[in-house]
């Protein structure tokens, strides 16, 4: 076959391939239960994190004496309503958002308070913003930063 | 003529039938991920935000389709060029987006095998260019130098012959 024969054959199985393809996808998606709308009907919720720098941290126990200590610091990374509900005696209240860095006076705050921890409790959900929070503070700078397994529920047990 | 023999050495065709082997099993991993898992893959592509919402959904039920269906015609050495062809194509497609991603600084899963929203970790990041740009080269190259392939095109070339 001449050079240009094999380049149109080529294409032309190409285009096939995709009818047959897409004829397939089709018929499939039609058939299962969980099959998706041809056209969404509504944008997609996405949701892509800031590129932050994030550290490594160490998940502690809620019943850890490493909470308790004396030159712990302790954060509670929940909302102002959840913090105002209940909170660890002693906790400082650093609210995390998940679209928004930790604001750099709290940070400076905790790097300036001499402590030798930083332990952060957050909601314990999925993805828990008590590790979230933890990740980014380690990601900024700050050494020896933890976070309470389970979250602010766990510790309440 | 050099190039012109450098092309006709038969080894190609055992070369060439070792990486359509290789592309094969890696499409059609990526394609059963996506076929089982249609509405996480229909996020992955939003989250490149380049494509339309109206167009989203369709790209993400044909595409995974024409994956698997070119493994299968890699497999089986059946219109070899035709797949060899549309594996370049999705390729080239895919690292568009993929540099787009980056040069945004964006810090998602690529939606190549697993999904974020399935809670695998498949995160994006220049290895994952460095890995398709070796994936297409192999592509290319069974384009270009498979001439004579291992399996039905060959079986049917030699049964005209005869």
């Amino acid at each position: 076959m001449a050079g240009k024969d094999i380049i149109l054959t080529t294409l032309r199985d190409a285009v096939l391939v995709v009818v047959v393809s897409a004829a397939l996808a089709l018929t499939v998606n039609g058939v299962r239960e969980e099959g998706i709308e041809l056209v969404a009907s509504r944008a997609y919720e996405v949701f892509v994190p800031c590129p932050e720098p994030l550290g490594e941290v160490t998940p502690v126990a809620p019943d850890d004496p490493l909470i308790g200590a004396a030159r712990t610091v302790l954060v509670d990374a929940r909302g102002e309503e959840e913090y105002g509900q209940w909170h660890h005696t002693g906790s400082l209240h650093i609210g995390f958002d998940y679209l928004e860095p930790v604001p750099m006076e709290s940070v400076k705050k905790l790097a300036g308070s001499g402590a030798a921890a930083v332990v952060v409790y957050g909601d314990g959900d999925d993805p828990d913003s008590g590790r979230e929070m933890a990740r980014e503070l380690a990601g900024r700078g700050l050494r020896n930063v933890y976070y309470v397994e389970g979250g602010a529920g766990a510790l309440k047990k | 003529m050099t190039a012109e023999r450098i092309m006709d050495w038969s080894g190609h065709r055992w070369l060439a039938f070792g990486a359509r082997l290789y592309l094969a099993v890696i499409f059609g991993m990526a394609a059963a991920y996506k076929i089982l898992h249609p509405g996480s893959f229909a996020l992955d592509v939003a989250t490149y935000g380049i494509l339309p919402l109206s167009l989203i959904n369709g790209f993400a039920l044909v595409v995974p389709w024409v994956e698997a269906v070119v493994g299968v015609m890699l497999l089986a050495g059946f219109r070899v060029r035709a797949a060899a062809l549309l594996v370049s194509g999705m390729m080239v497609m895919f690292m568009v987006a993929l540099a787009v991603a980056l040069a945004q600084g964006l810090d998602m899963s690529c939606g190549c095998f697993a999904s974020a929203e399935t809670g695998d970790a498949d995160p994006i990041g220049w290895t994952t260019m460095v890995r398709d740009t070796a994936w297409l080269a192999l592509a290319v190259y069974v384009l270009l130098a498979d001439r004579r392939p291992l399996g039905l095109d060959g079986l049917w070339s030699a049964r005209r012959k005869t």
